[in-house]
This record gives C-alpha cells, sequence and structure tokens, in this order.
C-alpha cells in the first residue's frame, strides 16, 4: 500500500503527515480528524469543489485521518495531499512510488503557492521520497539538490501524470541569483565618519554586533543602512538557511544571495522578534539570520525585549518554548544597533550643550545592561561633522561600497577556508576551544593582550569577542598572524562605559 | 381532505411520475417514522434517495423551496437515517427537493434539486 503523505511544519523542519482516506455510505459528509488547524479543517470544502471541477463526485461519508494523530497539523498545504487521497480511494487514480504532495487547492483545482517547500524538499530527499509542489513553490525548491521534485500547475495535471497521460515537469537544481542591486546609500555618499565607516567594514568582514552611538542628525541610521551594500554574499549554505526560514514564514523574495537586513521597530513585540505565538512562527531575529538585525534607537527598546535577546545573541539559535511544544529556530545575525549618548541626545558633542541631569543619564544608561553590550564587538561613537564640512562640495567623500565590499569578500573566503573542516562560515561564530588553539596569535600580540586584559577589566566573554574582531582586522590585511596592532585595533572598539 | 393537503398528494403524485419517467425506481411513498416524514423514497442508479415534495399555488410571496428551512432539513435527515437503518442500506444516500409551482394560468411547474443538504449546511 502507498500512502499518501504530506507534511506539517516543526520549527524550520517538515514533519512527514500520513493522509489515509475511508469512504463508507450514508449521508454526503467529510470530516478530518488529526489536531487539523482551521486551515486544514477548512481545506474539505476546497478539496471537494475542486475534484467536483475535475468530474471526480465525493459520495458518501468520507473520513479524512491524519496521523501521527498527536501532532497538531497547520496550513493549506495539506488541501492537494487529502485530494490525492480521496481521489485514490474512489480509485480514479493510483500510483507506485511513495510520495509527498503539498499544496493549496483552488476552487477549479489550480494550485497555490504553500509555506514550507524547502523544509520539504530537505524531508523529502532524506527520506527518497518523490515530491509534487505548486509550480510557484519551484523557485526554492530548485536550491534543493538531489530532491526528485515535480511542478504541478493543477490537480488535473497531477491525475493525468498518475494516469500516464502526461508528463510533469521536474525541479531542476538551477537556482539563481539575481545579481545584487545596487544598495541606497552608498558609503561614498557618506561624508567623513572614516572612523564609523572602517567599524563598519569589520562588523561586515566577521558578522560581528556593533553599537553606533551619537547625537541627533549624526548619521548613525544612514551609516547602518549603507551596512547592507558592504555584506559579502551569502554562501550556499547559508543560502539554503535564510531559504528554509523564508520559506518557513512563507516570503518567497527573489533577493537572491543578499543578506536579509532586517530594521526593527522599537514597539516590536517580544514574541515577534523571538518567534512565537500560536503556530509557532519564526521571529524577525531568525528572519535576519546570516544578516543583520537593526535595532534604531536602541535605548527606547523595552527592557525585557533586550534582555530576551542574550541568549539567541550568543548560540546563534533560539528554542521557542510553548505549550504547543518547543521548537528552534536559527538566528545568527549580525546585531547592529543605534542609540543616543543621553535623553536629550547632546552628551559629549561639541557644539550643543547637554541639558540632562545626571540623574536622568544614569537612568538612561541603565536601559543598556551590562550583559547586552558584552555581547557587542564594536562600539563605534558617530560624532557630528561641522556644517563647513557638511556643505562643502569638494574633499573626497571616501571609498564606495563596491570597494569596501570587495575587501570584505576577501577576509571572508579567507574565513570560510580557514573554518571550513568546523563548518563555521565567519570569525565570530567560532567555538571557544578553536579560538585558544588557531587563531594564529604572535607571542606579543598575546602578552600584550594580557597586559592590557586587567586594566580594561575584560570579562572572559569580552577577551574572546577581542581575539575575534582581532582575528577579522587581520583578516582584512590578509595577515596569518594576528599582531599587536591588531589587538590594539581590536581594543579600541571595546569601550566599557562609553559613557563616562 | 383539506384543499392544501389534496394540493400536496397531487405533488407527490407528480414527482412520482417525473421520478418513474426519469428511469427512477420508487421504493416507497409517505414513509413516516416518529418525528419525521419522507414524501418518496427512490433509487437513482447507485444512489438512495429521499425525495421531499413541495407544491404551492401560485401568489404566495415565497417560492416553495424557500419553505425547507433547517429544522425541516433536520428532520428530514433524521427520518432518512431512520430509513436506511431499518432497510440495512450501505452505500451512499442523499436528499432530493422536488419543488412544484401551479402558475396564474394552470401552468405547472417542476424543479428538481438535487442533494440539498451537499456542504453539510443542516
Amino acid at each position: 500500500m502507498n500512502a499518501v503523505l504530506g507534511v506539517t511544519l516543526k520549527g524550520v523542519d517538515a514533519i512527514k503527515v500520513e493522509v489515509e482516506v475511508e469512504i463508507t455510505g450514508g449521508l454526503f459528509a467529510i470530516s478530518i480528524v488529526g489536531l487539523p488547524d482551521a486551515a486544514v479543517r477548512e481545506s474539505k470544502e476546497r478539496v471537494r469543489a475542486a475534484l467536483r471541477t475535475l468530474g471526480i463526485p465525493i459520495r458518501g461519508r468520507v473520513a479524512v485521518n491524519l496521523a501521527p494523530a498527536d501532532l497538531p497539523k497547520e496550513g493549506a498545504l495539506l488541501d492537494l495531499p487529502i485530494a490525492v487521497g480521496m481521489a485514490k480511494s474512489t480509485g480514479a487514480l493510483r500510483f507506485s512510488r511513495p510520495s509527498v504532495f503539498m499544496g493549496e487547492l483552488a476552487l477549479d483545482g489550480r494550485l497555490r503557492a504553500v509555506r514550507g517547500a524547502v523544509p520539504a524538499a530537505i524531508m523529502a530527499r532524506e527520506k527518497g521520497l518523490d515530491l509534487f509542489i505548486p509550480e510557484d513553490n519551484a523557485h526554492e525548491v530548485s536550491l534543493v539538490h538531489g530532491v526528485n521534485a515535480f511542478k504541478v500547475p493543477d490537480l488535473r495535471s497531477l491525475i493525468d501524470y498518475f494516469r500516464g497521460d502526461l508528463e510533469l515537469q521536474r525541479v531542476k537544481n538551477d537556482f539563481k541569483a539575481d545579481q545584487q542591486k545596487k544598495i541606497e546609500p552608498d558609503f561614498s555618499d557618506i561624508k567623513g565618519q572614516a572612523a564609523a565607516k572602517r567599524a563598519l567594514e569589520i562588523a561586515a568582514a566577521g558578522h560581528h554586533n556593533v553599537l553606533l552611538i551619537g547625537s541627533p542628525g549624526s548619521g548613525k541610521t544612514l551609516l547602518a543602512r549603507a551596512l547592507r551594500g558592504i555584506l559579502p554574499p551569502l554562501s550556499d549554505e547559508e543560502l539554503m538557511e535564510v531559504m528554509l526560514v523564508r520559506s518557513t514564514v512563507g516570503i518567497s523574495s527573489s533577493r537572491g544571495r543578499e543578506r536579509p537586513f532586517r530594521p526593527i521597530h522599537h514597539t516590536a513585540s517580544a514574541v515577534a522578534i523571538c518567534g512565537g505565538g500560536t503556530n509557532l512562527r519564526p521571529g524577525e531575529i531568525s528572519m535576519a539570520h546570516r544578516g543583520v538585525l537593526f535595532l534604531d534607537e536602541f535605548t527606547e527598546f523595552r527592557r525585557d525585549l533586550l534582555e530576551s535577546l542574550r541568549q539567541p545573541l550568543e548560540d546563534g539559535e533560539i528554542v521557542v518554548s510553548r505549550s504547543a511544544g518547543s521548537v528552534t529556530y536559527p538566528a545568527q545575525v549580525l546585531l547592529a544597533v543605534a542609540c543616543n549618548p543621553c535623553p536629550c541626545g547632546w552628551f559629549g558633542d561639541p557644539v550643543e550643550q547637554c541639558r540632562c541631569s545626571s540623574n536622568d543619564i544614569e537612568r538612561y544608561q541603565k536601559k543598556l545592561s551590562g550583559p547586552i553590550l558584552d555581547r557587542i564587538d564594536l562600539y563605534v561613537p558617530v560624532p557630528r561633522l561641522t556644517p563647513e564640512e557638511l556643505l562643502s562640495l569638494e574633499g573626497k567623500c571616501g571609498e564606495s561600497s563596491e570597494a569596501i565590499r570587495e575587501r570584505v569578500c576577501r577576509a571572508r573566503s579567507l574565513q570560510l577556508e580557514r573554518w571550513s573542516d568546523i563548518g563555521s562560515g565567519s570569525n565570530s561564530e567560532l567555538p571557544e576551544k578553536i579560538l585558544r588553539t588557531r587563531l594564529g596569535l604572535s607571542r606579543e600580540a598575546r602578552s600584550f593582550l594580557g597586559s592590557v586584559a586587567g586594566t580594561l577589566k575584560l570579562s572572559g566573554r569580552g577577551i574572546s569577542r577581542v581575539l575575534k574582531v582581532s582575528r577579522t582586522i587581520a583578516d582584512l590585511d590578509s595577515s596569518v598572524e594576528i599582531s599587536t596592532a591588531h589587538i590594539s585595533e581590536a581594543l579600541a572598539y571595546r569601550q566599557t562605559g562609553f559613557l563616562s | 381532505m383539506a384543499d392544501h393537503l389534496l394540493l400536496g398528494k397531487w405533488g407527490e403524485d407528480l414527482a412520482e411520475k417525473k421520478l418513474m419517467d426519469q428511469g427512477w425506481k420508487i421504493l416507497g411513498r409517505n414513509i413516516s417514522f416518529k418525528g419525521g416524514e419522507l414524501d418518496i423514497v427512490a433509487r437513482d442508479e447507485k444512489e438512495l434517495v429521499m425525495v421531499e415534495v413541495r407544491t404551492r399555488t401560485f401568489g404566495k410571496i415565497m417560492p416553495p423551496e424557500c419553505s425547507v428551512g433547517p429544522d425541516k432539513l433536520r428532520k428530514l435527515v433524521r427520518a432518512g437515517k431512520y430509513y436506511v437503518l431499518k432497510n440495512k442500506w450501505e452505500g451512499p444516500w442523499r436528499i432530493d427537493l422536488i419543488a412544484i409551482t401551479v402558475e396564474e394560468n394552470e401552468n405547472v411547474r417542476i424543479e428538481h434539486f438535487p442533494d440539498i443538504t451537499y456542504g453539510g449546511a443542516y
């Protein structure tokens, strides 16, 4: 007996669902059991209408069982397997290989795109099953190598295929990433801020967290947005991970190899950022996986929300536990945050006078908790430019994003090569053990760091973050060894008590 | 017999004749159970059909098919289930409605609505 298989999502994994259909005599009725959610329960109307348009009337009492019975099933992607199961039990079609079906049915039998095609493709590949997907999902699935997937435009073609009257097109592994579009603003559009630009270059090269701090209007947001333009392209493996999350949420994007960049407004809820909800969806931090999570006006975010970022920032994944179950979503993000130095914003500004009392400043500082700040690798002051500097037409604005990006890409490919055996793509994700043994720290640099770490009161995490950043700086230099100069540059970005 | 009952009987006869002309096999007429009655029970190929007949003369505000509401549907379903159980029918069955309107010019209009519970709206 060849079971009709469908899938349901749990986290970013697809779980196999067996669809069994029994049709007995009686007044026409369809009942679906196996913990269906509202979308699955409503599928009976779509399935019935679609089958009727194809001239396969369903009569009698229909019982649909979705096994395993204790796993909650969600989403309209089970429409197709239910329809195939019904058609099969009326004898309208038969097939010889175990196959996975997914797709939402239109009333006229066309198939609509669904969430979760990439996880389903991975599952089908592992289990060696054929996969039938809606045509509109073919693009994402073309990314998964070695899966035997077919594009199905509508239910009729699928039935004709099983009757041997029609060939369905296979999904080819020809995933084409579009050429990266030019991203505005370009770094050459931004005047001055050479130090900040250098820090962002390091952040992009090693995937390090960065904090931009400066008075209002000094260009923090502009710089952060320009960061998009210098990020290295996603590698094949990273692209797969990103598509996996995107497919789970149901956004089919043609952004190609461009890294995700998710700007978050400070009114966002903890569930929106971390993931969760009744049906357990990935949050923004997972959507920004392998890319940038940008929190503008960092100090305006709710305290509990910021604290909830602590664990995912360290582990690169987030475990969302609810009564409905617990799932793990990837969350390897480059955290970019921007904030003012004090409530009025002018603290430390060379021109404007700060109006805040010391109490105000203290309260403001408290919002940025130690543990969060400890996870920031690069503190970047963004000083205000003088009006003369801003208005002057001549004078160079520095390199273009493209030139910086080239250096970043070179540094990143060095990292990919070096860490290929431990499956790490960038310096920031290095496990502690590797850090100690294979970093290439020169003898002088080691003793230098030893002497400075005590004075700067660096924490254990602080030291390893300094080491990771200096490794990236050395990579940008194409240097095998980490020298004292690299260490001291990394230390310069690590300023504790940045407001003092 | 009161006029409206006579009209109903006449309508049922008319409906039965129409179904026989279509080649259906008539299995019973006016089968009543506690809490429901089946006007006509017939066989349409593989399916058992309980037929409810509604007859009205022109001039009523609503057409005859509108006089079958949710309560009536529930009663029909219940009676149908009884019948099926009693007669050990194991195949699919359904409920049809035949609406007969006697128009102003003595013209008789017969409409057949198959499977009125399709979709589960009862």
